[in-house]
């Protein structure tokens, strides 16, 4: 009975923290992005504007396209980074524990300025530079996701049966690893592709435009236009990211993912 | 061919394969990180010790630690802190929530939805909050109604406290997403062993799960301190310079906006910003060989 209202009381807690931080402001710029002309009455007119600037859908699918390219980019260089290192790299893991909280500690203001310093013009005259320093950014995240997953699995148990059973290395890492810390890399390839969509300090400071920064100079003429900008971007992006968060998580990884998650549950 | 034969032939193979592996695995990643991350910071470092004549010098870091540049960094610092205190407390309590209570389905939509909202530190959050809790906001007024003002006192959204409240919009859910697979890492053997030595969910939390996952906890922290001293968009659009932070003032200065007498000024106060948040990496590192005890 005291355990039943202790866990009434905590959904209680959790549910008015959520609504009062993240539930309120949705809620709010949501119906201020519907008001009309002057602000009398409801309705599309913010959104009817925002569509039909220029630059709305060349920026929207430059963003798709450089988020998608960083998400790929960094998994295919972190997976195989982790999983070694987990398995028999360990002198090199306080080196690369190091490398990967570097991009925390350097603001990105100051990459920025590094990136205009340092890189070759062949790479500053293409958009596709921010693709790797969105990458960058994303590296403590990936690497955070990747160790803390790849820590609660028995790693090397599940290498061993799989190579005594004959199985290649590349086989073992796409076969056997990554379902088992499947849901490390689903929260690697959120923050990585989130991180790319909403970028925008480096992106602004490199002087490409990318639909955060097209916002930005839009916004400045119409603040309910702003308004609806922002509920826009959350809305396709939540919407986006639950579609992929949905999809990655049928299939093979299922079972692992259920069972992880039952750790904990007995009670 | 006989059995034995085959297993000898695929050792001999993955044995040649495990050596390449072993050899080149982790040359990409320094390869990459050399030059995308690591020499670009030494271009700065390397920039900031110059003076407008191309001499070296250190006059730039004697600029930055006086008047309002130093008035900046300890309002930045202070920002950090606060909403890193804020944000990793109540994405502790979601992750544990949502860790006990949350399905399969329902975690993939919460982990969605964190992402979006971890990395939403952008210039359309601010806008949000402008619109509920600024002066004209539907949750100000919508206050005002039933008789609470908040904008009786001190308070506006352009404020340091507005700042807080929005910086926690990301914090927390970032705190979500970097603190649940540490607290998925709970074994379910410690939970039945110390039920079966007859203890309750509480002294269960209290005993075995807090301590195992403080470590994690402050390592996270010091994720978030760094989130929050860097940040920059969300405050730029929200505060136009009314509440001194350094990112901000650095974001000015390469904008070209201010003209400033010394032209490497905005390099020396980056490598200033990365020397503090460096300090609080020392305590990161502690966290983190802490946390490795209880890894499998």
């Amino acid at each position: 009975m005291n355990k039943k209202l202790s866990k009434i009381s905590l959904f209680i807690l959790v549910g008015v923290l959520l609504l009062a931080i993240f539930i309120l402001p949705l809620l709010a710029a949501t119906i201020f992005s519907f008001k009309g002309m002057g602000g009398k009455g409801y309705s599309f007119i913010n959104y009817q504007w925002l569509i039909e600037q220029d630059g709305f859908w060349p920026a929207i699918s430059t963003t798709l396209r450089l988020a998608i390219l960083a998400a790929i980019l960094n998994l295919s260089l972190m997976v195989p980074t982790m999983v070694f290192l987990h398995l028999k790299g360990q002198k090199w893991k306080p080196l690369v524990d190091a490398i990967c909280i570097l991009p925390l500690i350097i603001p990105v203001v100051s990459l920025a300025i590094g990136a205009q310093v340092a890189m070759p013009g062949i790479l500053q005259n293409t958009e596709y530079e921010l693709v790797f320093f969105y990458v960058v950014i994303g590296l403590p995240f990936t690497y955070r996701a990747l160790d803390t997953s790849l820590s609660s699995v028995p790693l090397k148990t599940l290498v061993e049966a799989s190579r005594s059973l004959g199985s290649n290395w590349l086989n073992t890492i796409i076969r056997v690893i990554t379902p088992s810390i499947r849901s490390g890399i689903t929260a690697a390839l959120f923050l990585s592709f989130a991180l790319s969509l909403g970028e925008y300090t480096i992106t602004s400071l490199l002087h490409w435009e990318t639909f955060p920064t097209w916002t930005v100079v839009a916004a400045q003429q119409n603040i309910l236009g702003a308004i609806a900008i922002s509920v826009f971007t959350f809305a396709a992006a939540i919407i986006l990211m639950t579609l992929i968060g949905l999809s990655t998580h049928k299939g093979s990884g299922r079972e692992i993912v259920e069972e992880e998650h039952n750790y904990g549950m007995a009670e | 061919m006989t059995n034995s034969s085959v297993i000898g032939s695929l050792e001999g193979e993955s044995r040649r394969t495990r050596i390449s592996f072993s050899g080149s695995a982790l040359l990409p990643f320094f390869a990459f990180t050399g030059f995308f991350l690591i020499w670009p910071v030494i271009a700065v470092t390397l920039r900031s010790l110059k003076g407008n004549d191309g001499q070296w010098t250190i006059s730039n870091y004697q600029t930055i630690t006086h008047g309002s540049y130093l008035h900046a960094f300890i309002t930045s610092i202070k920002l950090a802190l606060t909403t890193a205190a804020i944000g990793s407390l109540l994405g502790a309590l979601f992750a544990y929530v949502a860790f006990r209570y949350a399905g399969p389905r329902l975690t993939a939509i919460l982990d969605s939805v964190s992402a979006v909202f971890a990395n939403s530190g952008g210039v359309p959050l601010a806008f949000m909050f402008i619109a509920s809790f600024g002066v004209e906001g539907i949750v100000t007024k919508v206050l005002k109604n039933i008789g609470i003002d908040i904008y009786a006192g001190h308070f506006t959204i352009f404020s340091f406290t507005g700042v807080v409240m929005v910086y926690s919009f990301f914090q927390a859910p970032l705190m979500f997403l970097v603190f649940k697979p540490a607290v998925a890492g709970l074994r379910k053997e410690w939970l039945e062993a110390s039920a079966s030595l007859g203890a309750s969910s509480f002294t269960y939390l209290r005993r075995v799960a807090v301590p195992i996952l403080t470590p994690p906890f402050v390592g996270a922290f010091f994720l978030l301190f760094s989130g929050g001293f860097s940040a920059y968009a969300t405050a730029r659009a929200l505060t136009v310079g009314t509440v001194p932070l350094v990112p901000i003032i650095i974001g000015t200065l390469v904008d070209g906006n201010v003209i400033s007498d010394q032209a490497n000024l905005g390099d020396a106060l980056a490598v200033g910003m990365i020397i503090v948040a460096a300090v609080g990496m020392v305590g990161y590192i502690w966290a983190k060989r802490k946390a490795a005890k209880w890894q499998i």
